[in-house]
């Protein structure tokens, strides 16, 4: 038994690494704007909300590192090369593997980016 | 700076390099690149050279990032803070120092070589404090307050501006800053505490008689209004009106008879109806007041 | 592999063709107007769009006049303030977003082999909703009336009555009603894309086109909304003073630059992306060969839709906000860069791996192509905080913006004019004019704004009318000023191209650009779209599928007749294009302009705050869209199939998710959450920045707000008994489910209320109560819509249109439904849990 089916038949699978960095990003914005607007509130340090966005990091990187992985073998690891424009159900499956792996890779640098923040600066600084 | 300067001709070189390849690709006598060459093309120029190329410029500008704008560590460790508030279409200006509150408008004056903290806020509309050549800008928002800290390294007049658009006058909205040595800073702040010399002077009676100490303060009088400018030192600014003209006598009456000639939209009425000479006594005072 | 039919005799297909042509044909006289179909609707919306942009352009030439000297007195400084915000939101909300939705409903039918788009009457009620919007928004200039605050209409300056006028009204409500018009415009375009394909064409067939597109409407459905959000709490200060944005009254000004951004920064991306799409159809007919990295594109425009949204904040880094919040966003607006640069890589790989015909649609993209990566690479520098410091609100972000948008933009619009104007007029323009145009187009913008960069190094802040003489800012603005018009003289050169008379040129070939995607096919003087609608085995069927264009024409593939005398088209299945139903679309009708003036007239009453005016329009409006959902939709067919030829039989009715309805629907529902997602960020914003966020006023207590979202809970299930009773045929069950969901709704939606109104919360007191009372008015609205849509089913199921089989109206209603229950559980557990919570 799979844990997960070989060919996902749906148009949504395309989105999942955009909408991982999506939540991603919101995680740490929210986090970061509540945090300096009210650090009462929360009573941690700093260097907690850094602890919990490198951990949102790579939970996420790793989520779309699946994906990517789901992609690649729909994409038959990379044994046929693009355009994919046959009239077929299977260069139609091709095609959208090929694509949602360039998104997932396209995602693991865009949360990559969004955490690097958190790397060099240690406070709020408003 | 550096910052600029790296990006920009990193800028120039990628434009010329994009461009170049275009040019190239729409010349009809060349050879035809196959398509896995030109899939390369789009995977190393398209998707891997800009990422690592913005990954980079990322890491250095958030290494850079908490030396640039440090927060101000506020009120208890420097002993001089500058209060700067945006109205339509001027600003006022006051610093606390030792315990004192040192009031004045559209020019702000600084020791250089020493951090100044900045607070910021707005009674009206959002406007936004930029002088270029001491740092970034930053908004005066309505119910907020901004913190910001300027260092200058070196003595001289310049210009300032708001940079938000803030109505009629927005474009009328300029600010006069004078960086000094830290002693001459002292003397003159010093003199700024106090009321001036020539305050008893004869356009007074009528400055107050004509009722424009509702409005605005001057020191050592009965004025002491706070909707507009504080005059208490006007005579010793460089400018008029926020920065819009030169600080003269004929500028001062000009004003005061007609302010919307100078700055349309402005909160003042016009006194166009007090009889000449009162007016050019009072801007004779007023330019008087150091 | 799907074979086309035989060809039928010449007069068989003569009578075919006759049928077709009087179902598809336009009104005459002044009828003309009331038309819905693609191409005409199409045309119009384009007119009018570019009527608006050389309108903004000629604003932007006097403030060029204004600027080109110092100290210059030749407009006031309020006159000159309204010509700045009416050239930025007439290019924004009037030109870019909808040449954009003109252009999809011209083009896009055709280019997926489709006769139509799915809800011709909504396009139509879309393009008067613009229209006249429109109108109203630019005239305003001529009554001194118009907006001054700036195209960002940022408060207080913008709330203040007496700073601001009546200008900030018609800002609001006149683009309210037309971002309306845009999400109807997106619905349509989703649904059409994902739905209405030729059949055949699977998702890696499609054109790159309607990829751009499909992201792009998506890309409206969440960017539009939060503005919508914004502009209710905006209407609701000026008009009853709910002190949202009023720091006095624990108000604050940033949350309007939050909304109006989280709309502003997608909205430069929806602007460009179907630019870019028009270079992505350009690129491969003159570079003679198919796209190199088709699945690339797709990255590439998914990326951008995504990444997006997380760049709003960059146009607030000097807000004070803290800086690791800037960082994320300075973060997300370089990623954005990625993708964008896949896009012009793939245009060059296509290029250089193709042989290229330098013809001057090609010229334009060339030329927007090297200006647009000068924007694009000035973004970058921008996006950097420490940067932006400087350089924001300066004439370098002038420049840096007019770069982006002008290049990849206007200069791509410019080539897709060149390129489609054989498929409106069956003529073509002229190459010379072209070519010169360009030339004086690229050397009067790159001399307008090139300086514009270095004025703002130097200092000189944007949304000034003017400047003294002593800052070294005279020169570049001079120069500035005359590139301008150049500029402008070279955009009137395309006018007069496109305008001038052409009747004695020679009729231009079929395809003259021997182009392989399916819209030149579509001949100018026919109004069906196709002649039949083809089965598509190829991304460039006119090039791989060679006999594909004969067949078409000579009506050998789907529906090429019209025996019923009705516009009807293909629904196929998302992903592989599998003929599902025949869809019988709207045809010619007035009651589309009728609801868009009558809704146009409610908003303009509103401006003018007349109240009686306003609500016999909004009554007007209210039956106009009755009597067209009645009489226009759900229709009942005199036969449950229909032979659409090729050896084909398709259901002529569908409901639930195979329907284009119910995704209609789903779509909208979409956009309408995103709304009031808006509004509960509002609720969390406030409670952020205060202290005490409720500043210890009443609340609406627990139990009222529990109460409702039980009662809201209960009226759904019994919306959803009826629709179970339904496909049991318990006709009975279903009328007394209805009746009962009706009487639930009304309860729970005066349990709603009362929980504020019994604790007397004053939405003019504080900010806590407004936002409450908004929550609370949005859920109840909501409720009095779905209220209004279970009434109609009542009454379609008492007119006996409501039966087993066609029960679409009511599964769409239950979907409504879904939505509103998700909608009242939130509101009612956010104002009454979460205050205890604290």
């Amino acid at each position: 038994m799979r844990l997960l089916p070989r060919e996902i038949e749906t148009f949504w699978t395309l989105f999942t690494g955009p909408a991982i960095w999506a939540g991603h990003f919101l995680i740490c914005y929210a986090s970061a704007a509540i945090f300096c607007a009210k650090p009462a509130l929360l009573g941690m340090e700093f260097n907690s909300l850094r602890l919990g966005i490198a951990f949102v990091t790579v939970v996420a990187l790793v989520a779309i590192a699946l994906s990517a992985f789901l992609a690649w073998r729909q994409w038959g690891f990379g044994a046929h090369d693009p355009p994919h424009d046959d009239p077929t159900r299977h260069d139609r499956l091709l095609f959208q593997g090929f694509a949602t792996l360039l998104l997932a890779g396209l995602s693991f640098v865009a949360v990559l980016m969004t955490a690097l923040p958190v790397i060099f600066v240690s406070e709020c600084l408003r | 700076m550096t910052l600029f300067v790296v990006m920009s001709f990193g800028a120039a070189a990628i434009w010329l390099a994009v461009v170049t390849v275009v040019c190239v690709a729409v010349r009809s006598q060349r050879r035809v690149v196959a398509e896995p060459a030109a899939s390369r093309i789009i995977l190393w120029g398209g998707a891997v050279f800009p990422t690592v190329t913005l990954f980079a410029l990322l890491t250095y500008a958030f290494w850079l990032m908490p030396t640039l704008r440090p927060s101000p560590t506020f009120r208890d460790a420097t002993d001089l803070r500058v209060e700067v508030t945006g109205r339509q279409y001027w600003w006022q200006v006051v610093y606390f120092h030792r315990g004192l509150k040192i009031a004045a408008a559209n020019e702000i004056r600084l020791p250089v070589g020493r951090r100044i903290e900045f607070s910021l806020k707005s009674d009206d509309v959002i406007h936004s404090f930029w002088i270029p050549s001491l740092g970034g800008k930053m908004d005066m928002i309505p119910g907020r307050e901004n913190r910001l800290s300027l260092m200058a390294q070196r003595t001289g007049v310049f210009r300032g501006a708001c940079t938000e658009f803030c109505g009629t006058s927005h474009a009328f909205m300029s600010l006069t800053a004078v960086t000094m040595e830290p002693e001459a800073f002292d003397a003159w702040l010093a003199s700024q505490a106090k009321a001036s010399i020539n305050v008893a002077g004869e356009g007074r009676a009528l400055f107050l008689r004509h009722g424009c100490g509702s409005c605005h303060r001057v020191a050592g009088t009965q004025a002491t209004g706070a909707a507009g400018p504080d005059l208490s030192h006007l005579g010793s600014r460089q400018m008029l009106a926020a920065g819009i003209v030169a600080n003269t006598e004929d500028n001062i009456a000009g004003f005061i008879a007609n302010p919307g000639a100078i700055k349309p939209g402005a909160a003042m009425p016009a006194f166009s109806m007090l009889a000449p000479q009162d007016i050019r006594a009072i801007a004779a005072w007023l330019k008087g007041l150091r | 592999m799907t074979v086309p039919g035989p060809r039928a005799s010449d007069e068989e297909r003569a009578a075919q063709s006759e049928r077709l042509r009087k179902v598809w044909e336009n009104p005459r006289g002044w009828r003309y107007w009331t038309s819905v179909n693609n191409t005409q609707v199409g045309l119009w919306y384009a007119s009018t769009a570019f009527i608006f942009l050389l309108f903004a352009g000629a604003l932007a030439l006097i403030m060029r006049a204004q600027l080109a000297w110092p100290d210059s007195d030749l407009v006031s400084a309020d006159f000159y303030n309204q010509l700045f915000t009416l050239h930025g939101t007439v290019m924004m909300f009037l030109f870019a977003v909808p040449i954009f939705e003109a252009v999809a409903i011209f083009l896009l039918p055709p280019m997926i082999g489709a006769r139509e788009l799915p809800f011709p009457r909504l396009g139509a009620f879309g393009f008067w909703s613009f229209f006249l919007g429109g109108i109203f928004v630019c005239g305003s200039i001529f009554f001194d009336a118009a907006p001054s605050s700036g195209w960002f209409m940022y408060p207080p300056l913008a709330t203040d009555e007496k700073l601001s006028g009546i200008g900030a009204d018609i800002w609001l409500l006149g683009l309210s009603f037309i971002e309306v018009a845009s999400i109807a415009a997106a619905v349509e375009l989703i649904v059409g894309i994902m739905k209405c394909r030729a059949p055949g064409m699977r998702i890696n067939l499609m054109p790159l086109f309607a990829w751009y597109l499909l992201i792009v409407a998506g890309m409206i459905l969440f960017a539009f909304p939060p503005l919508i959000a914004g502009d209710i709490l905006f209407e609701m200060q000026r008009m009853f003073d709910w002190p949202f944005f009023d720091p006095a009254r624990g108000g604050d000004p940033l949350l309007w630059q939050h909304l109006f951004w989280i709309f502003g920064h997608p909205e430069v991306y929806i602007i460009f992306l179907p630019a870019i799409a028009l270079l992505a159809m350009i690129v491969p007919t003159f570079s003679r060969r198919p796209i190199v990295g088709y699945s690339w594109i797709v990255l590439a425009a998914v990326g951008t839709g995504f990444l997006s949204f997380g760049l709003w904040v960059h146009h607030m880094f000097a807000t004070g906000l803290p800086q690791i919040s800037l960082a994320f966003f300075s973060a997300a607006s370089e990623a954005v860069a990625i993708p964008t640069a896949v896009q012009i890589f793939v245009f060059i790989a296509t290029m250089l791996a193709g042989r290229v015909i330098l013809s001057t649609p090609m010229l334009f993209g060339a030329g927007g192509i090297a200006i647009f990566v000068i924007g694009g690479l000035t973004g970058v520098m921008v996006a950097i905080a420490p940067f932006d410091w400087q350089a924001h609100d300066t004439y370098f972000v002038v420049a840096h913006l007019h770069y982006v948008l002008i290049g990849g933009m206007l200069f791509p619009v410019a080539a897709g004019i060149y390129y489609y104007y054989p498929l409106i007029d069956a003529k073509r323009l002229s190459d010379t004019l072209g070519r010169i145009a360009f030339w004086l187009m690229f050397v009067g913008f790159n001399v307008t704004f090139f300086p514009m960069h270095l004025t703002g190094l130097l200092g000189m802040p944007r949304r000034v009318f003017t400047y003294p003489a002593d800052l070294g800012w005279n020169f570049l603005n001079l120069v500035s000023s005359v590139g301008a018009y150049v500029f402008a003289f070279g955009v009137l050169i395309v006018v007069w191209d496109v305008l001038r008379p052409k009747h004695r040129e020679p009729r231009a070939e079929q395809n003259p650009w021997n182009a392989g995607t399916l819209e030149w096919i579509s001949e100018p003087e026919e109004n069906w779209g196709v002649r039949s609608v083809p089965f598509v085995s190829s991304r460039y069927p006119l090039w791989e599928q060679p006999t594909l264009a004969r067949e078409i024409s000579e009506g050998r593939w789907y529906l090429p007749d019209a025996k019923e005398g009705r516009r009807e088209g293909l629904v196929t299945s998302v992903l592989d294009a599998r003929p599902e139903q025949v869809l019988r679309v709207g045809g010619t009708s007035k009651v589309t302009i009728v609801s868009a003036f009558s809704l146009g007239a409610v908003f303009i009453a509103l401006t003018f705050k007349w109240w009686i005016a306003g609500a016999i329009a909004a009554f007007t409006c209210f039956c106009a869209i009755l009597y067209w959902l009645w009489t226009g939709t759900a229709e009942i067919p005199e036969k449950p199939e229909k032979d659409v030829g090729v050896g084909l039989a398709l259901p002529l009715y569908a409901s639930g998710p195979s329907s284009v309805g119910w995704w209609a629907m789903f779509i909208t529902m979409v956009g309408d959450s995103t709304a009031f997602a808006s509004l509960i960020f509002g609720y969390f914003f406030y409670w952020t920045i205060h202290e005490d966020f409720t500043a210890s006023s009443a609340g609406p207590g627990m139990m009222w707000p529990l109460v409702s979202a039980a009662l809201f809970v209960f009226a759904w299930l019994a919306t959803l008994a009826a629709r179970h009773f339904n496909a049991l045929e318990r006709t009975a069950f279903v009328r007394a489910a209805l009746i009962m969901a009706l009487a639930l709704t009304a309860v729970a939606s005066a349990a709603g209320i009362a929980g504020p109104w019994l604790h007397a919360m004053n939405p003019t007191a504080h900010v806590y109560p407004a936002i409450v009372w908004v929550l609370v008015c949005w859920t109840v609205v909501h409720a009095a819509v779905g209220a209004a849509m279970i009434a109609y089913c009542l009454a379609r199921s008492l007119a006996g249109r409501l039966t087993k089989t066609h029960d679409m109206d009511l599964r769409n209603v239950a979907l409504y439904w879904h939505f509103l229950a998700i909608t009242a559980l939130i509101t009612f557990f956010v104002i009454g849990l979460f205050p205890e919570a604290l």
